[in-house]
């Protein structure tokens, strides 16, 4: 997650924060591969208790990691911008929901924190994010370790300038929600038996129609509904920080020295799909 | 009225997490429903917030239960025993059984986490944090974003308003309703960005980035006693997650 130097000047201290960084992304990636390249027995027809207790403390135990690994590493001004990002994810998914969206939304803060301090951030913030919106709602927990990869591809994809043009930055949600989707689909099946709302039960509905297994049949939707998401997603943070004065965008180091919306910074250029300047 | 506080916040989260590991472990309706039953029902009766945290819950298990009886109660391929052929749709048992399971445990664990984080104290979970020596930069984090969300809400509903006052109309398409959600959003963005600027000089200027020690003007509420509750807890309970699963699992 950060660049750095040769392991012989690398200070004593970030040794640890390596490692609780190695640990949380290898228990992830292992809780991944023991729900859906193993897929246990009981999965097929069965309740799945181990899986279920396997994907809670897996991606729960994994963003936990992450998180203790990252935030020894965050500046001040990643900080404080990190808790606007948690509240925005909370009070838009509601906005959304209320505007009668049929996508969630929930993402915009992380991805906009992702955006203005880097993919560290990003992937602490859509992990504490979760954590904390189970304190309203209890679903959201167990998509701790894919709400914090979701910010952590944005920054990403911040980072290699993917948010400097509005078709660049679809394209990026469009990778990102596909991964999302594949790792949040377990979780949702083994937690939830893929439950969710109407408009995601009718795209199960249907490929259990046909006869898919439940986890293949919520991969598939998490790939439609998850990209289409985080396509809207994308092009709504990329349309909001180039329309943010340049000042608010430089005060972040990540922002300031990646050039994420370009030489220009502000303006409304990008807003309308363009150019928004490249250096 | 709120009920008097008996246990430290995270002896409560810790409580309600291993009541939820538990449940998922031994993987029985019976199980699942006596602690629906027996642990779940009085707590949100005594919570002195019974109204609220049964509204909450209903508001949040109810549609998920609804679509999870609709989904496997219509659509479960791996059913034999048919209730009822619909064509596309068929109702089985094997469908109804797993729906009905799935539900009981979804309630358990969304109502122990609920009753728990709704009937919280979060300063003094913050508090017990900070004297417990956890990353003072999550405890920023958290207790920041917890007093954030009403205010972004509050702010988010102000720019709506004063949208609409100037004629902002949201539509039916989606596009329009997406050009709607950037009415409001750049705006609240814009305006968290220079709250959390001057949020930043504040904090730099009282010496957050330093990495001595911090005091907490809090009480400690938590005791040496459920400290040692809390090891207990975490050592029984993974006991007997242990030999449940040597017992039941096969192979």
């Amino acid at each position: 997650m950060s660049s750095s130097s040769a392991p012989a000047a690398e200070p004593a201290a970030l040794r640890p924060r390596r490692l609780l960084l190695a640990a949380g992304g290898t228990l992830i990636v292992l809780t991944y591969l023991l729900l859906v390249i193993l897929q246990p027995t009981e999965l097929a027809g069965g309740m799945g208790s181990v899986a279920a207790l396997v994907s809670l403390i897996g991606f729960l135990g994994g963003g936990a990691l992450l998180v203790a690994g990252i935030l020894p590493m965050l500046s001040t001004s990643s900080l404080v911008v990190m808790p606007l990002g948690i509240a925005l994810n909370i009070a838009i998914g509601q906005l959304a929901g209320s505007l009668g969206l049929q996508i969630y939304l929930d993402a915009i803060g992380t991805v906009l924190v992702a955006v203005l301090a880097g993919p560290a951030a990003g992937a602490a913030t859509g992990a504490i994010s979760n954590a904390i919106w189970g304190l309203f709602n209890p679903f959201a927990l167990p998509f701790a370790a894919g709400a914090a990869l979701i910010g952590l591809l944005a920054g990403l994809a911040a980072k290699h300038g993917l948010f400097r043009r509005v078709y660049t930055a679809a394209g990026a949600g469009l990778v990102t929600g596909a991964i999302g989707g594949l790792v949040a689909a377990p979780v949702a099946v083994f937690m939830f038996g893929a439950a969710g709302t109407p408009g995601t039960n009718a795209i199960i509905a249907v490929f259990r129609s046909l006869g898919d297994k439940l986890l293949l049949a919520a991969t598939k939707q998490g790939l439609l509904s998850d990209s289409l998401d985080k396509i809207v997603v994308f092009v709504l943070v990329a349309l909001i920080v180039h329309a943010l004065p340049q000042r608010a965008v430089r005060q972040f180091p990540f922002a300031r020295t990646q050039r994420v919306i370009g030489g220009r910074g502000g303006g409304r250029s990008a807003a309308r799909g363009n150019d928004a300047g490249t250096a | 009225m709120p009920r008097r506080r008996i246990y430290n916040p995270v002896t409560e989260l810790l409580t309600a997490a291993l009541l939820v590991v538990l449940v998922l472990v031994v993987n029985r309706w019976e199980f699942s429903l006596g602690v629906l039953v027996l642990g779940v029902l009085p707590a949100v009766l005594f919570s002195g917030r019974a109204r609220r945290i049964g509204l909450a819950l209903a508001l949040v298990t109810g549609p998920l239960l609804i679509s999870s009886l609709l989904l496997h109660g219509l659509f479960f391929p791996e059913g034999e025993r048919i209730l009822l052929d619909l064509g596309i749709a068929r109702v089985s048992v094997e469908g109804l059984v797993f729906a009905a399971v799935l539900g009981v445990r979804t309630s358990v664990f969304a109502g122990v986490l609920l009753t728990t984080a709704m009937t919280l104290d979060i300063a003094e979970l913050l508090a017990t944090m900070t004297h417990r020596g956890w990353n003072r930069k999550l405890v920023f984090v958290i207790g920041s974003a917890v007093g954030l969300i009403p205010h972004v809400a509050l702010r988010g509903q102000q720019i709506t308003r004063a949208q609409q006052a100037r004629g902002f109309v949201v539509g039916r398409g989606p596009f329009t309703r997406l050009r709607g959600l950037l009415a409001v959003t750049t705006p609240l963005v814009i305006g968290l960005l220079v709250d959390a600027s001057e949020r930043n000089h504040m904090l730099e200027a009282r010496g957050f980035s330093a990495t001595v020690a911090r005091t907490s003007y809090v009480p400690d509420s938590d005791t040496a006693g459920q400290r040692v509750f809390r090891r207990l807890l975490v050592l029984g309970v993974g006991l007997c997650c242990a030999v449940w699963l040597i017992v039941t699992v096969p192979g």
